[in-house]
């Protein structure tokens, strides 16, 4: 179950995707979100799921390790849309299934909850892409980079991006080590899902305790290691990867303005009855 | 009919990413009532893996695990019972260790399997003496103890249980030769009271064959060599190519076999090659 979240996994490769410089990357991403949140219609929408689509084909990452990743946000979304149904009770009625309550599900209910959905569907899509293609090391390095004008603020950036980095790198070490401390006490009989509300977080204790002790043991050894090589933060140090940005991450680059233009273009200018749905949101 | 046994299963990790890994592949594995298994392979080959198996932590995808011929996952409540009878001490215990004192953490397991206050107090007690961890340890934060003795209480926690299977995964790993003896001499303790059966993982040869029945060879998820230690170290040739040794003391005597000694073959442990080899120096002799 919790071996299943891919989220926040790195897919080693070489497409285009793996290729395209993180900090091009990141700028990218971040374009698209705000080109998914200043969409109106459902023809731009379509627009911008087709591009996520389009998207995970270039990272040549199979759709199944995908919706295997997106299964437990699955359910979250369509709990969202749910809500969203009834929530919305504007427009004309399509169904009133209690006739007693005033509790309807009407045309632009359905519509906002599909909406809804399909974006978040997209932003998921997309946005994960990102770790997916990038190793998190040169996610943390690139982060760096792009927020290295905050120095002149004095916030300490390369502190931020190493706890950034030892973080992610740790993430999986620490799922790794919770399942193997779940099995062994699982081996001594820990009885972890039935019973009470209490009896569970009673049972969580055998788990967490050795979890949290392990957690602290490496840290301690991390720093240690750190010191050995006369680690003392960014001063003086030079980078063995210089990141370079080249035609590819300029035509990445460009092609997101595009498609943020064409966005506002079809959500904003009154282009008359060329698109079938009207705003909707 | 073997006390517990595996009838060809199979299993594999990360189904459906680019990591997936076939990590059990058609294994038929046994064990009988107060014999010692070891399980040698090299990392990765699918050891733990089959361990998991034994005591229903895992399901094979294929294949079934049977205690005393009966499927273990045939029902669900049944499953959990089996990890009482099949007890399973992970690799590197210690670091599983969450009570405030040692006598709490070592009375889980008997605990968990809902025994009276008195039964658990006995139990804790002997499994601390087997052991060798002393009484006024026990009241003792198992976090203050040394490193050695966190691997005892661990070990113990498991003990306390009394399995009628007791498998270790490499419950030597990190330890120096005092302290493999001891684990050895501590398992040999429990299995002289309880009749128990062994199974034992390790990467040491010397161990295997000074210490088991049986020696049971992985390689990439297989079950490749099943036999006494004779059987398994005469086909040197085939363990080498799977990245394993054949114990350095039998390395030794057959090269000065090779060189004309009069030597025999099954010759393991350092003290057999050193006997082996004075008489043989003393034959010589005029
Ligand atoms: N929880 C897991 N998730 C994914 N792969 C695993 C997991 N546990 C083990 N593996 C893989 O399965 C194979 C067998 O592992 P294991 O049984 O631990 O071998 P051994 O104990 O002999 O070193 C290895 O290739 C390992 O990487
Ligand atoms: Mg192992």
């Amino acid at each position: 179950m919790i071996r299943d979240i891919t989220i926040g996994q790195y897919f080693p490769g070489n497409s285009y995707l793996h290729k395209l410089d993180p900090r091009a990357k990141i700028v990218i991403t971040f374009i698209y979100i705000v080109a998914l949140f200043l969409c109106k219609n459902f023809f731009s929408l379509l627009l911008l799921l087709t591009v996520s689509v389009a998207a995970v084909l270039i990272s040549r990452i199979s759709f199944r390790v995908i919706l295997k990743g997106m299964k437990m946000i699955l359910l979250i979304i369509l709990f969202t849309a749910v809500l969203q149904v009834f929530y919305n009770d504007k427009g004309t009625v399509l169904w009133q299934p209690f006739p007693r309550w005033d509790f309807v599900i009407t045309d632009s209910g359905v519509f906002s909850a599909i909406f809804l959905s399909v974006r978040i569907v997209a932003l998921i899509l997309f946005s994960s892409l990102l770790t997916y293609t990038t190793s998190p090391t040169m996610l943390t390095d690139a982060i760096e980079r792009l927020l290295s004008p905050l120095k002149h603020l004095h916030v300490n950036v390369h502190a931020l991006s190493m706890m950034m980095t030892i973080a992610l790198r740790f993430i999986p070490t620490l799922i790794e080590e919770l399942n193997i401390i779940i099995s062994a006490q699982k081996a001594r009989g820990a009885d972890l899902d039935s019973g009470s509300l209490t009896k569970r977080a009673k049972a969580l204790i055998p788990i967490f305790v050795p979890l949290f002790v392990s957690a602290f043991r490496r840290a301690y050894e991390l720093a240690f290691a750190m010191e050995c090589r006369c680690y003392n933060g960014d001063n003086g140090r030079t980078r063995m990867k210089v990141m370079k940005l080249c035609l590819r991450d300029y035509l990445g680059l460009l092609a997101s303005i595009a498609l943020t233009a064409a966005v506002i273009v079809t959500s904003y200018l009154d282009l008359g009855s060329l698109f079938l749905f009207e705003s909707v949101i | 009919m073997a006390l517990l046994q595996t009838n060809s299963i199979s299993f594999g990790y990360s189904h459906g990413t680019p990591f997936e890994i076939t990590a059990l592949d058609h294994v038929s594995f046994s064990v009988d009532k107060g014999e010692t298994v070891a399980v040698i392979g090299h990392t990765g080959s699918g050891k733990s893996t089959l361990m998991q198996m034994l005591n229903g932590l895992l399901k094979p995808e294929s294949g079934a695990v049977l205690m005393e011929d009966r499927d273990i996952h045939a029902d669900k409540q049944q499953t959990r019972q089996i990890r009482f009878r099949v007890g399973l001490c992970f690799q590197y215990p210690e670091y599983q260790l969450f009570e405030e004192t040692c006598f709490k953490d070592i009375s889980f397991g008997p605990k968990n399997m809902g025994l009276s206050e008195e039964e658990i107090r006995q139990r804790v007690l002997q499994a601390a003496k087997i052991v060798g961890l002393p009484e006024e340890l026990l009241e003792k934060s198992p976090f203050d103890l040394s490193g050695g003795q966190k691997r005892r209480c661990a070990i113990a926690g498991v003990m306390a249980m009394q399995p009628e299977v007791l498998i270790l995964d490499e419950p030597t790993a990190g330890l120096d030769p005092r302290g493999r003896d001891a684990v050895f001499a501590m398992i040999r303790s429990y299995q002289r009271q309880t009749n128990a059966a062994v199974v034992i993982v390790t990467h040491s040869m010397e161990d295997a064959a000074q210490f088991a029945d049986r020696i049971v060879v992985m390689s990439h998820g297989r079950l490749v060599l099943d036999g006494t230690a004779d059987e398994i170290f005469s086909s040197a040739e085939e363990l080498m190519n799977m990245g394993l040794n054949v114990p350095a003391s039998t390395r030794l005597v057959n090269e000065l076999r090779s060189l004309g000694y009069d030597l025999p073959r099954n010759v393991y442990t350092a003290q057999a090659a050193a006997e082996e080899i004075a008489s043989c120096l003393r034959r010589s002799r005029p």
